[in-house]
């Protein structure tokens, strides 16, 4: 018993010291102000690509890309570009647009947080 | 709005047990008990029936209240009329709890919930699987309106859409009757099932085995960091591990009042919501019939074997038709399930595969309680928690009563048998084990944790009595060995 209190006292120490030193992680909340109003008007029947310019061995890659999902519900979101409409998701303070250009996208809209959404040119 | 309604589905609950184990409107063990299981039960049934609603109607609040509304005043109603009759479940006989166990019971607890607060205020999304599958299901419930069936898309097959949809179904319908999105539900959720089970746990251990075994029972598990972080985390392993733990529990008291099939019935349906939340759930299915199957056959006898049977078929059949509805009509394939007959012959004969499970499973055992908290690897306890029980059945022993072998059996053997099945799960199916075992393992022991406690302290002695009993055996042991050496000195 004294063993288990012990710890748990403990351990909530150091969650404590790691939530105020925290920084990093997946906040969802700060992942999703990004989308700004691209949020509104999402319609079930809607589905986007998603790229990004995220190394695909990082693993916020993949954590940044079920959140783009969670974020845009109800419309679907894929790892391809190959829908007509593409989100991409840019962390470069001056985001490479010819890498976009040479996958056919062209971005109509920039939502001032890195995210962009672009129109897939070879759909027609 | 949104906690109303889920407070309703509780109310609900807590009524329907009230008229299947009347009690007393008082604060009692037997009340705790009924209102800790009754709890996740009304839950379970409102997820259920808002599934039903959506599969027959559609998302039309014009029928998903009424069905909601009839069920919670039906049961509210039933529960208040419910006259206190048949036992009384109280306190085992055995010696008063010493002050400090009551203290660091109560520290653990108040250590628990500011935990859970701590974590809930930080992330109140929860954590990876919580947005990525559960609380991402239930968004796609609540806003795709007639489209609600995307939440079981192929589309998103890395969002798991083949997982039975308790969780998703109740968050959304909490969210639709309150027309509104808010975090507060999925918490409050997550709130429930983590401490309704310690409620469970400190109550069933309380009936059977009396107030110092629950108290440190129930420490132990409020105690267990990495279970209050999971449940924190919103994942479905807490409600699962409750549903389990509530399942084994009402056999138990089942085994004490053997002529009353109505703790079966209850088992029954808590065992179905365990199918209902998560897929380790259809497997519990399995287990704790066998489990009970040959608990009762080496202690008891086939008649009350069959009559169980048929009084956890009753129990069972609500929750498993609408999982099986779910499954066979909506869910994509497993990506587990659908490994070819090639590959789990192939992954059979592979020695290294047993090994690096047979390790993990060792390990697992050996440091359960690990975490990471915000990336870092943390230990769950100061000191292995399977080393302090390891001392802990050292010093007081196991002494398993005539009337609880039949209860310890039934909880022993499904905890066990849930152990194998998961170990022969990681043999057979996925094709990268080692990944499978790092992400999942420590949570397939979390949803065996309470249960394994409850096996573990019906088994054990209680302390005051294992020294009582030590120390009258040394009596014993110092008068015999008097005589002989008095016959040894006049030689």
């Amino acid at each position: 018993m004294g063993v288990t209190v012990a710890s748990i006292f403990w351990i909530l120490l150091d969650v404590a010291g790691a939530y105020t030193r925290s920084s990093t992680g997946y906040g969802v909340e700060k992942f999703e102000s990004r989308f700004g109003d691209l949020r509104n008007g999402l319609t079930p029947q809607m589905t986007f690509g998603y790229v990004s310019d995220n190394r695909p061995d990082d693993p916020s890659d993949q954590a940044e890309f079920y959140l783009t999902q969670y974020t845009l519900v109800p419309a679907l979101v894929t790892t391809s570009a190959a829908p007509a409409g593409v989100i991409a998701n840019m962390h470069a303070a001056t985001p490479d647009m010819n890498a976009l250009r040479a996958r056919n996208l062209v971005c109509f809209r920039n939502f001032g947080n890195g995210i962009f959404l672009c129109r897939n040119m070879s759909v027609r | 709005m949104s906690l109303l309604y889920l407070a309703l589905f509780c109310l609900a609950g807590i009524g329907l047990v009230r008229f299947l184990l009347p009690f007393e409107l008082k604060p009692s063990l037997h009340a705790a008990l009924a209102v800790s299981v009754g709890a996740g039960a009304g839950l379970g049934i409102a997820s259920s029936l808002y599934f039903l609603c959506l599969t027959l109607a559609g998302p039309k609040l014009a029928v998903i209240f009424p069905v909601e509304g009839v069920f919670v005043a039906g049961a509210i109603a039933l529960g208040w009329v419910a006259k206190p009759k048949g036992p009384d479940l109280r306190w085992a006989d055995g010696p008063a709890a010493p002050w400090f166990l009551t203290a660091l019971a109560g520290a653990a607890a108040v250590l628990g919930l500011v935990f859970f607060v701590m974590h809930s205020a930080n992330k109140p999304h929860g954590e990876w699987d919580a947005w990525s599958i559960w609380n991402l299901h239930a968004r796609f419930l609540y806003r795709s309106g007639d489209l609600w069936k995307n939440a079981f898309s192929p589309q998103i097959s890395w969002s798991h859409p083949d997982y039975p949809v308790l969780i998703p179904g109740l968050i959304s319908l909490a969210w639709s009757l309150a027309r509104g999105e808010t975090t507060l539900a999925p918490i409050v959720v997550a709130f429930v099932y983590t401490f309704a089970s310690a409620g469970v746990l400190i109550a069933i251990v309380g009936v059977l085995r009396g107030r110092t075994q629950a108290l440190v029972a129930g420490a132990l598990l409020l105690g267990t960091v990495e279970f209050v972080q999971i449940g924190a985390m919103q994942y479905a392993d807490v409600p699962l591990s409750f549903y389990i733990l509530a399942t084994v529990a009402m056999l138990c008291l089942q085994d004490r009042f053997p002529d009353d099939p109505r703790y079966t019935l209850l088992a029954g349906l808590s065992a179905g919501f365990a199918a209902w939340t998560k897929n380790e759930g259809l497997m519990f299915v399995v287990v704790v019939i066998v489990a009970r199957a040959i608990a009762l056959l080496r202690f008891g006898s086939m008649p009350r074997l069959l009559k169980q049977l048929g009084a956890m078929a009753a129990g069972l059949a609500f929750p498993l038709a609408i999982t099986a509805y779910f499954k066979l009509r909506f869910a994509p394939p497993n990506d587990l399930t659908s490994t070819r007959p090639v590959d789990i012959i192939a992954h059979a004969s592979d020695f290294g595969r047993w090994v690096t499970v047979l390790q993990s499973f060792g390990k697992e055992a050996l440091f359960f309680g690990q975490m990471a908290v915000e990336g870092e690897l943390v230990r769950g306890f100061l000191i292995p928690i399977s080393l302090v029980l390891l001392l802990y059945w050292f010093l007081v022993r196991f002494r398993v009563e005539e009337q609880n072998r039949s209860a310890v059996a039934t909880v022993a053997i499904a905890v066990g048998l849930m152990l194998a099945g998961d170990f022969a799960v990681y043999v057979l199916l996925p094709n990268d084990v080692n990944w499978q075992l790092t992400t999942s393992l420590d949570r397939i022991f979390l949803q065996l944790w309470p249960a394994g406690l409850l096996a573990f302290f019906l088994a054990t002695d209680a302390p005051q009595l294992a020294v009582k009993r030590a120390a009258e055996k040394s009596k014993q042991a110092r008068q015999s060995a008097k005589p002989q050496r008095r016959a040894a000195e006049t030689r």
